[in-house]
């Protein structure tokens, strides 16, 4: 049977070569030759027995958060094996399998294999203990992997699970756009390390228990002769890589009981037609899709989770700046960074509503995809905006640094405006469906957005340009309070025009638009000028730069 | 502005290929006033493919459809205007419910709020979802029979003139299909003309006054139900006569009554 599942997914695999396969690729053969090399060119044992917990500690980050991060539907969703007369556990047991076969984890191995290397050179018998230890390390990671995989897309499910994935989210955010910032004196040292490892100190120690570490240790003992501590260490190991693969195995087992079924009464906000609210927002086309959106934001999980994951990060990011004495100066702007990262995470929502575009479609009035973009700017803008605030206030109070309020309101006002309609224009121009709204069951299922991201990237400074320029020379004046108004016009003229160009992109090309989602990159493509005009080429290279994570079942 | 004669949809031409392979090839037809017209086909004959470019969702290679005179590619909004559609399998706003979802539906469309509150909640007890609109049951969650009638609901809100609808019947409980084909009769006695697509012949055989014919993306028949049925006994005979019939021969597949 594990043969059988291993063959499906290498011929799903070689129907879907695609560029993020090939960048993991690359990371995965730099690591295990960086591995390597850390292993055979450390003058001693001593030095790489502290070194390899360091090496291991970061494969297993990379693995955890590697496959989420990386926008990929699954190759064997569990759902395609729901129906076959198997126990739904051995299922998933076996679906683990197929994990370990790929390049990936084969690099994984010859990684791992550094330990055996370490055990040789400090006996035999550390060899011998070498080579279990590293076969278990290897099975911790792999499982490790698609143990965080799974438990993000069961969290989905629930509201609480939700808010844990928006946190770990957050985090990861936070780290890559600012983790320089608390790693910048842990790099200066990095260039001692290969000759002298960590030596002493909380990081070492840290490391050093970490369950990733233990393989290591077990080698140690064996070298040292201490043979008891030696299959202590070992045993642990065992019991770490039988714990990680059983509770994967559970996981990754079909579901089946019916999505959402965990909420309990009412959702916020619903009222049933025969008992009305009165009403709040006006009964135009405008009022209908805010209504709707505000609605969507609320209770859809994926949509959730991109709201919180922003707001999340940019707490972490005011932390982490105000934890460090170089950055603390910064902490004041974790409101605009939050902001920042909301129009990232909204620049693709006509990709998260899928197919249901149809309905505006077929609904075309006169106004129709105007009042569809402008109602989402809005409702994007009453969500995300208290948020933003409010840790601006927070930070600037806890620092102290009130001299940042002009500049914290310049940024937000032009941030959050032309942010607002860059959004909404690469939600149009360059969308991409993920796995269709009622299908879809893991974190990242609503459609990969790298294009948007790097797009959105360099341009937002550019499109805020203005208001960053007016707050540097106007505060140099002696006048900081004076950018705000040009931060306000800015925000303004960004969110008017650029929503502008949406709507009236998205009226002339709705049957286009809807053909992206529902027929995928090869048909799309056809529909799209070659020597077009900008915003052909954007969409063109949104079309062909961006994974399709289409549905494939679930 | 519509028309008063001619046809209440007309497809002409209508052609689209997929990656070299034609879905559609050439389809014409003319849906007469009040009839009720049973689009019948084999699994991957190009219905939905020439629906969605009947309806103004896919944009055909090569020629138009019109609804009641009005030309659906050269005046898409006057065209949507009297046309309501249920489209097959796609997503809704799935975290809305089915009372949201009207209640949104209508005021995108332009209807004043009291009209759609009280053609919305008609709706909902005809179609029997009121009991899980007041118990807050988002789409997300309903049966895929429900989403049927839902979609449907939306189809009727704004009292379109004519109907498409792909593969209504499917996934809904006999209950409904009887209330499904009461309310295709009133639209039609009212004057409103019905297309319909299945691949049940019977269902299309009891329903329908109007059948056609399309497989490989063209159309094989098109007319009365009695003028294209002909000689044969059933519909069906005549869908296979026309389509071709693989017969599973004596020997093939005998394991399954050993």
């Amino acid at each position: 049977m594990a043969v059988v599942l291993i063959r499906l997914k290498l011929a799903l695999m070689r129907h879907s070569f695609t560029g993020m396969r090939v960048l993991g690729l690359v990371l995965a053969l730099l690591g295990a030759a960086l591995t390597w090399y850390l292993a055979v060119s450390s003058p001693g044992p001593r030095v790489r027995s502290d070194l390899l917990p360091l090496v291991f500690a970061v494969w297993a980050a990379a693995w955890a958060l590697g496959p989420t991060v990386a926008n990929g539907a699954g190759t064997l969703r569990s759902q395609y094996f729901a129906l076959l007369p198997m126990d739904r556990r051995r299922t998933g047991a076996l679906l683990l399998v197929t994990a370990f076969v790929d390049l990936g984890p084969a690099l994984t191995l010859v990684a791992s294999a550094a330990l055996v290397w370490h055990g040789a050179s400090l006996s035999a018998g550390a060899a011998l203990v070498a080579v279990p230890a590293a076969l278990l390390l290897w099975v911790s990671l792999i499982s490790l992997s698609r143990l965080v995989f799974r438990a993000l897309g069961a969290a989905m499910h629930s509201r609480l699970g939700m808010e844990i994935a928006s946190v770990q989210w957050g985090l990861f955010l936070a780290l890559i756009f600012f983790g320089w910032m608390a790693v910048q004196p842990a790099l200066a040292a990095t260039l001692e390390l290969r000759d002298r490892g960590l030596g002493e100190g909380p990081t070492g120690a840290l490391l050093a228990a970490l369950p990733t570490s233990w393989p290591v240790h077990a080698v140690d003992a064996a070298g040292a002769g201490a043979w008891g501590s030696a299959l202590g260490w070992l045993a642990a190991t065992a019991l770490t890589s039988l714990v990680l693969a059983s509770v994967t195995a559970v996981l990754l087992a079909p579901r089946v009981t019916a999505r959402g079924v965990r909420r309990r009464g009412r959702p916020p906000g619903a009222r049933p037609l025969s008992r009305p609210a009165r009403a709040v927002l006006p009964g135009t086309p405008l009022g209908a899709v805010v209504g709707k959106e505000l609605r969507q934001w609320w209770r859809d999980p994926w949509r959730g989770l991109e709201v919180r994951a922003s707001l999340w990060a940019g707490l972490f990011i005011g932390l982490l700046a105000w934890s460090s004495d170089t950055f603390s100066f910064f902490a004041p702007f974790a409101g605009v960074i939050c902001a920042f990262i909301m129009v990232l995470a909204t620049a693709n929502m006509y990709g998260h509503d899928g197919t249901a575009l149809w309905l505006t479609a077929v609904g075309q009035g006169p106004g129709t995809a105007r009042a569809d973009v402008r109602g989402r700017q809005i409702a994007i803008a009453l969500l995300s905006a208290p948020g933003a605030l409010a840790l601006s206030v927070l930070f600037i109070v806890l620092t102290g640094e009130h001299w940042a309020w002009p500049y914290v309101l310049t940024g937000l006002a032009a941030v959050f405006g032309a942010g607002s309609g860059l959004s909404l224009l690469f939600s149009v121009v360059a969308l991409s469906p993920g796995v269709d709204p009622q299908l879809r069951v893991d974190a990242n299922d609503s459609g990969d957005n790298q294009v948007q991201v790097w797009l959105s990237l360099l341009s937002l400074p550019v499109l805020a340009s203005p208001a960053v320029l007016a707050a540097v020379f106007l505060g140099l004046a002696g006048a900081p309070w004076a950018a705000v108004p040009v931060g306000v016009a800015n925000g303004l003229l960004g969110a008017l025009w650029l929503g502008r160009i949406a709507h009236r992109r998205l009226d002339g090309r709705l049957p286009e638009t809807f053909t992206r989602i529902r027929y995928g990159k090869a048909v799309a493509l056809q529909a799209v000028p070659e020597a077009g005009s900008l915003l052909d080429r954007l969409e063109r290279t949104a079309i062909s730069g961006n994974e399709e994570t289409r549905p494939q079942g679930s | 502005m519509a028309n008063d004669d001619g046809p209440a949809l007309e497809l002409v031409g209508l052609t689209k290929a997929f990656n070299g392979t034609r879905a559609a090839d050439g389809v014409s037809l003319a849906v007469p006033r009040g009839a009720l017209l049973g689009l019948v086909g084999p699994n991957g004959a190009g219905k939905t493919t020439s629906i969605s470019m009947a309806v103004g969702l896919l944009r055909p290679d090569a020629g138009t459809a019109r609804v009641l005179g009005v030309d659906m590619w050269s005046d898409p909004v006057g065209a949507k205007r009297l046309l309501g559609v249920l489209p097959d399998g796609l997503s809704l706003p799935e975290r809305l419910t089915g009372g949201e979802l009207l209640t949104h539906w209508g005021g995108l469309r332009g209807l004043e709020r009291g009209l759609v509150r009280e053609r919305a909640g008609e709706l909902l007890r005809v179609l029997e979802l009121e009991e899980a609109d007041d118990r807050g049951v988002l789409i997300a969650e309903y049966s895929t029979g429900m989403r049927k009638k839902i979609g449907l609901a939306t189809a009727l809100l704004h009292a379109p003139r004519v109907l498409v609808l792909d593969e209504p019947y499917e996934a809904v409980d006999p209950v409904s299909a009887r209330v499904l084909t009461a309310i295709l009769r009133r639209f039609t006695d009212g004057g409103g003309t019905v297309v319909v697509s299945s691949h049940v012949m019977a269902l299309v055989e009891g329903l329908a006054d109007r059948v056609a014919i399309i497989a490989r993306g063209r159309v094989l028949a098109d007319g009365t139900l009695d003028g294209v049925r002909g000689p044969d006994a059933t519909l069906e005979d005549t869908f296979v006569r026309l389509v071709g019939a693989r017969e599973v021969g004596e020997d093939e597949l005998a394991w399954l009554s050993s």
